[in-house]
C-alpha cells in the first residue's frame, strides 16, 4: 500500500470532470436556470459530485 | 402496443435530452468506485490528514471483498436514491404544469399506458446506472480486495435495484396528483419510514420492500438468502403505484 495506484484513481477523476463538463456544457445551453447562471458555473467548478447533483437536480429546468 | 414503444421512445428522447440518461449513470460509476477506493487507501488518508495518535491504525482490518462490494451498493441506497427520485419527480407533474398532458390526454391513449411508457423509460435509466454502477465497483473492488462471485453480484445488484424502483415507482405514483418536490420528498419520506419500521421491528417487518438492501448485502456476505416476502412485497408495491399514477392521470386532475 505503500505506492498510490494511480491507474485505478486516473478514472474517477476523469468521471468527475466528465460529469463537471456535462453541467457546463447544459448550463451554456439552457436558456433558464433556477438561480444566477455564474453561481452554477462556480458549483460545477468546485463542487466536485454534489456541485453536479446539485445542478442537476435543482439547477435544471426541464421545460 | 405500437402506441406504448411510440411513447416509450418519446421518454427516452426526452430523458437523453434533459442529460439524465448520461448523468445518472457516471454518479452511479462515481459512487461505487468510491467506496472500495476510500475503503483500500483509508489508512493513507487518515495518516495524510494529520495527527494521528499513535498505534491507532494497527487495528484497522480491511475488509474483506464481499463486505465492499455491499458498502458500495449501500451508496446507493442513500445518494443513489435521492437522485433517482430527484430525476424522476417532474416526470407527471412538470407536463401536468406545462400543460402537455392535456395534449397527450386527449389523444386516444389509455392512461395506463402512458404511465407505463414513463415507468419502463425510468426503469431503463435505473438498470443502465445500477449495472455499470456495480460493474464499476466489483471491478474495483476485485482489483483492490480479492475476488467476488459474479453470481452473488448480479444477484445483490438485481434485490437493490428492485428497493430503488420502489422509491422510483412511489415517487412517480406521488407525482401523478403532487408538484414534483412535493412528491419527491413524499417518496422518499415513504421509503425511509419502511426502512425505520424494518429496522426497528426486523422480525416483525422483514416482508417490507425495505428489507431489501440488508438481503442484497447477506446474499454477498452469506451466499444466499430468504427473497421471497420482500420481493413480493415490492413487486405488489410497484405494481399498485403504477396502477394508483394511471387511475389518477386518468382523472385528469388539473395543476395547482
Amino acid at each position: 500500500m505503500d505506492k498510490v495506484n494511480w491507474g485505478l484513481i486516473w478514472p474517477l477523476v476523469a468521471l468527475q470532470a466528465l460529469l463537471a463538463i456535462i453541467g457546463l456544457f447544459s448550463l451554456a445551453k439552457a436558456e433558464q436556470v433556477r438561480g444566477p447562471k455564474w453561481l452554477w458555473v462556480l458549483i460545477l467548478l468546485f463542487g466536485n459530485l454534489l456541485g453536479s447533483i446539485a445542478y442537476f437536480t435543482i439547477g435544471r429546468k426541464e421545460s | 402496443m405500437r402506441k406504448f414503444w411510440t411513447l416509450y421512445s418519446k421518454e427516452m428522447l426526452e430523458s437523453l435530452r434533459s442529460y439524465r440518461l448520461v448523468w445518472i449513470p457516471v454518479v452511479f460509476i462515481i459512487l461505487g468506485i468510491m467506496q472500495p477506493l476510500t475503503t483500500y487507501y483509508l489508512p493513507d488518508i487518515l495518516k495524510a490528514s494529520g495527527d494521528m495518535p499513535p498505534g491507532m491504525l494497527e487495528g484497522y482490518e480491511m475488509p474483506g471483498a464481499a463486505a465492499v462490494m455491499a458498502q458500495a451498493l449501500g451508496q446507493y441506497g442513500t445518494i443513489g436514491m435521492l437522485v433517482l427520485a430527484l430525476a424522476a419527480m417532474n416526470s407527471l407533474a412538470g407536463e401536468r404544469s406545462s400543460g402537455s398532458a392535456e395534449l397527450l390526454m386527449v389523444k386516444p391513449i389509455a392512461p395506463a399506458v402512458i404511465i407505463f411508457a414513463k415507468w419502463a423509460a425510468h426503469l431503463t435509466v435505473l438498470f443502465i446506472a445500477l449495472g455499470l454502477g456495480a460493474a464499476a465497483a466489483g471491478y474495483y473492488t476485485v482489483q483492490l480486495m480479492g475476488s467476488l462471485s459474479v453470481s452473488d453480484c448480479l444477484a445483490a445488484a438485481g434485490l437493490y435495484s428492485l428497493w430503488l424502483l420502489s422509491a422510483v415507482s412511489l415517487t412517480l405514483l406521488f407525482s401523478a396528483f403532487m408538484r414534483g418536490p412535493a412528491a419527491a420528498f413524499l417518496a422518499l419520506l415513504s421509503a425511509a419510514g419502511m426502512s425505520l419500521l424494518y429496522s426497528l421491528l426486523p422480525s416483525d417487518f422483514d416482508w417490507l420492500p425495505a428489507a431489501l438492501p440488508d438481503l442484497s448485502a447477506g446474499q454477498l456476505t452469506e451466499g444466499s438468502v430468504a427473497w421471497f416476502g420482500p420481493v413480493l412485497s415490492a413487486v405488489l408495491l410497484i405494481l399498485a403505484c403504477i396502477a394508483g399514477a394511471s387511475m389518477l392521470m386518468g382523472r385528469n386532475k388539473l395543476p395547482d
